[in-house]
């Protein structure tokens, strides 16, 4: 930046200066010739040098000062050229008009005078030149590809090369450079093709432009006929006519604006067009992006409206949107110059031809009898529901008052509007969706959370057994359940459970099993009795197809024995020491909320049983027994019966993990388990010797 | 999870082909609550080819189970397979429900 700064500084300086220098050679050079002296100061290559000098800093100066394109106000920049350029002409026609006055008045041939007035205008055409060269340059680099920007500079190197003519003091206008003068004329040409920014204005700006482009012209001319009808003059001391450059970059300004005002002319009457097809491509663009920036399905139906109605410049239309569950409610959403009497008879009429909801166009509607008795003042109606696969959102009618009026090029417009609509408002629904499958995740968490501190983690640590437990839910929460209840200093109350059906209303009923459990043992009571009133109040509050299956010990640590009821539960799995054996515990029990009336009295049996220090008692969900292999066979009663006489002698933890390792062996590595499975394995002590 | 129906006099046969799961239950569900199924004097469930009855299916069992006997339809299910009876079993619906070993003692059941 330090750097631009300095070279403009630079640039202006050294264009000053040569200037300066220029004007006082050229003043001296008039002077000398004015006396008729015969020492003619001739110093041909000091002012060739100090015009090349000037004019290369001016070049550069409007070089580095160009900005880069922001936007696309050609606008400005053409206001630019005519602001700090095309002025210059002005002033410098209004500077001769001031000396030829001057001249008349007083009638006094002043060649000094002259001489100034021909100085000024070089640098202002100079000025103006070097303006209008880089901003045309911006323009014919707008929306650039390679090879443009490539033979874009070759022409900048070869245009300035020309100055070494200058320099030398060659005559351009000599035969042998005709022909390179030609060609550089040609590659202008090329140039001057590159005119896509004029396709960005519109019908209004390109109408502006056209009045900005004839004044650039005009500056063009003013200049070329100044120093033209000055050429070869025999008052002047100098010829800037000579310089080839300016020529060139003259003919280079004149014959781009002169393209651009002939394209920009001819292209109004299509810049509608243009405009429209921008439009429309901004619109899809705002429709797509209406997502991100948080818009309602209510904010992307005006859009749909205003763009669609825009768009095929329809004269009348309406919008209706379906909402509630079945569709029956219309709600008519946007209204264009109709009335609601007259949407009403166009609907009777559409329902009456069965062809409400479907795509339809009709660009002669006084063909049609029914429209025409309608008497509505539109000629052409397309409908356009606004429908997915499965979905439909609403449907758009619009109205125009000639006859074929909705083309197929509109149609095809239309259509990609009102899918891009669905797009938008199915993406918006699964966005709102996934936010409230994300809330209702959360909850589950928090569910889970919940029942988890709903079994106990840690039960009373006994000399008397040794008890290990094992859990895993196959959704967030689950249906099975176990908890335990000291009675009595040597009693305990152990009860396992299992309602049917998984996630949130089993976990339910588990919370509301394990209340009954802990409200009806306080009252300490035997295992059938237990079942019996637990049946009678699962009854009241169990949904009908549920039921619960519950198994309910009480082991007495005195009478080293313990009672338990099944309530249509797993068999109990037992290993008894003293015999050495492995069985179930075939016991009759129905389950709970089966049989909901006094009846269920009869379907429940207790058990007692004197326990062996040293017996093993393994009790589970189905979830054990009923896990699946991968060839779908299930693990079965058999199975974990044989881990327990293989795995008796050890601790209950140990005996767990060789049961689960199994269980995890036989179902192979899987994420979801089919069902819940609980196990608790419980081991007897023998009596402690301090009793 | 297939179930089809095959209507013989007062007799409406019910054939559960698959596995009953929370998902097919609601299939099994819905056909039981026809009202037509009232009509008839016996029901009869084969289970050759039910391979797996879940909690959820034996639910929908148990909840049909009191408004047949209200109605007087005999329930029977017939056919069943080890595994499953044995879920019954556990269960205690045995003792609720008529099941039986094949199609011809169903039917003398039946027609008792």
């Amino acid at each position: 930046m330090l750097y631009r700064t300095n070279a403009k500084s630079l640039f202006i300086t050294s264009a000053l200066i040569s200037w300066s220098l220029l004007l006082a050679n050229v003043l001296l050079a008039a002077e000398s010739m004015h006396r008729e002296s015969s020492i003619a100061l001739d110093l041909p290559f000091v002012n060739n040098f100090l015009i090349v000098v000037f004019i290369i800093s001016v070049f550069g100066f409007q070089r580095l000062s160009a900005e880069n394109l922001k936007g696309i106000d050609f606008i400005g920049y053409l206001w630019n050229i005519f602001a700090k350029g095309g002025i210059a002409a002005y002033l410098s026609i209004a500077l001769y008009m001031v000396y030829r006055m001057v001249t008349n008045y007083s009638s006094v041939q002043s060649p000094l005078l002259l001489h100034m007035v021909y100085q000024l205008n070089f640098g202002l055409m100079v000025l103006f030149l070097a303006k209008a060269f880089y901003v045309w340059r911006q323009l014919i680099l707008y929306h650039k590809n390679k090879f443009i920007q490539i033979a874009w500079d070759w022409y900048e190197i070869l245009l300035f090369a020309t100055l070494i003519l200058t320099l030398l003091n060659f005559n351009y206008s000599s035969l042998i450079f005709l022909p390179l003068l030609g060609l550089i004329g040609l590659y202008t040409l090329f140039l001057c093709t590159n005119l896509k920014w004029v396709a960005y204005l519109t019908f209004n700006k390109k109408g502006r432009s056209l009045i900005l482009l004839v004044a650039i012209l005009l500056a063009c001319y003013i200049f070329f006929d100044f120093f033209y009808g000055f050429a070869d003059s025999p008052l002047l001391v100098i010829d800037y006519s000579d310089v080839g450059f300016l020529l060139l970059a003259m003919f280079f300004v004149a014959l781009y604006t002169l393209a651009s005002f002939l394209v920009a002319l001819f292209s109004l009457p299509t810049s509608s067009v243009f405009e429209q097809k921008s439009e429309d491509l901004l619109n899809f663009q705002r429709l797509s992006q209406s997502i991100q920036q948080g818009q309602s399905e209510k904010q992307v139906y005006d859009m749909l409206f205003e763009s669609t109605v825009k768009a095929s410049d329809a004269s009348a239309a309406w919008l209706e949107i379906f909402r509630g569950e079945k569709k029956d409610e219309i709600e008519l959403c946007h209204q264009l110059t109709i009335e609601e009497e007259q949407i009403k008879r166009i609907r009777h009429l559409l329902l009456a031809y069965n062809i409400q909801h479907i795509d339809y166009i009709n660009n002669n509607l006084d063909r049609n009898p029914g429209f025409r008795d309608l008497t509505l003042p539109w000629k052409s109606l397309i409908i356009l529901p606004i429908k997915s696969k499965k979905h439909l959102f609403g449907v758009l009618y619009l109205l125009k008052d000639i006859e074929q009026g909705f083309d197929r090029e509109t149609v095809n417009v239309l259509r990609t509007f009102t899918n891009q609509t669905i797009l938008t408002i199915e993406n918006l629904r699964l966005v709102h969706e996934s936010l409230q499958n994300e809330r209702y995740k959360e909850e589950l968490k928090i569910a889970s959370v919940v029942q988890d501190s709903l079994i106990p983690k840690k039960f009373p640590s006994d000399s008397w057994f040794e008890i290990s437990t094992y859990a895993k839910a196959a959704k967030e929460v689950g249906g099975d359940f176990y908890d335990f209840l000291q009675l009595s200093e040597s009693r305990i109350a152990i009860i396992i459970g299992d309602v049917s059906g998984k996630g949130i209303s089993a976990a339910f009923h588990m919370a509301q099993m394990k209340g009954i459990f802990h409200g009806l043992m306080q009252q300490d009571m035997p295992p059938s009795e237990f079942m019996k009133q637990a049946n009678s109040a699962l009854s009241r509050c169990l949904e009908k197809t549920s039921f619960i299956t519950s198994a309910l010990y009480i082991i007495d640590y005195r009478m080293k024995g313990f009672m338990f009821a099944r309530a249509g539960h797993c068999h109990t799995l037992y290993y008894n020491s003293m015999m050495d054996d492995t069985f179930y515990f075939q016991t009759d029990g129905l389950g709970l909320g089966i049989i909901r009336d006094k009846s269920y009295n009869n379907h429940v049996r207790e058990m007692y049983y004197d326990y062996n220090p040293t017996d093993v008692m393994v009790i589970y969900t189905d979830g054990i027994v009923e896990a699946r292999s991968p060839t779908n066979e299930e693990y079965g009663e058999d199975r974990l019966r044989y881990m327990l006489t293989q795995t008796y002698h050890l601790e209950a933890e140990d005996i767990k993990y060789a049961i689960i390792n199994d269980l995890e062996d036989f179902t192979g590595p899987t994420e979801n388990i089919y069902d819940d499975q609980t196990l608790l394995v419980i081991k007897f002590k023998p009596t402690q010797p301090s009793e | 999870m297939k179930i089809t129906n095959q209507i013989k006099d007062t007799t409406i046969i019910i054939t559960l082909d698959g596995e009953l799961d929370a998902s097919s239950s609601v299939m099994l569900d819905e056909a039981l609550s026809d009202p037509e199924i009232m009509t008839y004097s016996k029901i009869l469930v084969d289970c050759k080819d039910l391979n797996y009855i879940s909690s959820a299916g034996l639910g929908v069992f148990i909840s049909h189970l009191q408004r047949f006997e209200d109605a007087h339809i005999k329930l029977i299910f017939y056919n069943m397979q080890d595994k499953v009876r044995n879920v019954f079993e556990i269960l205690g619906l045995d003792l609720l429900m008529t099941i039986v070993s094949d199609y011809e003692e169903a039917m003398t059941i039946a027609d008792e």
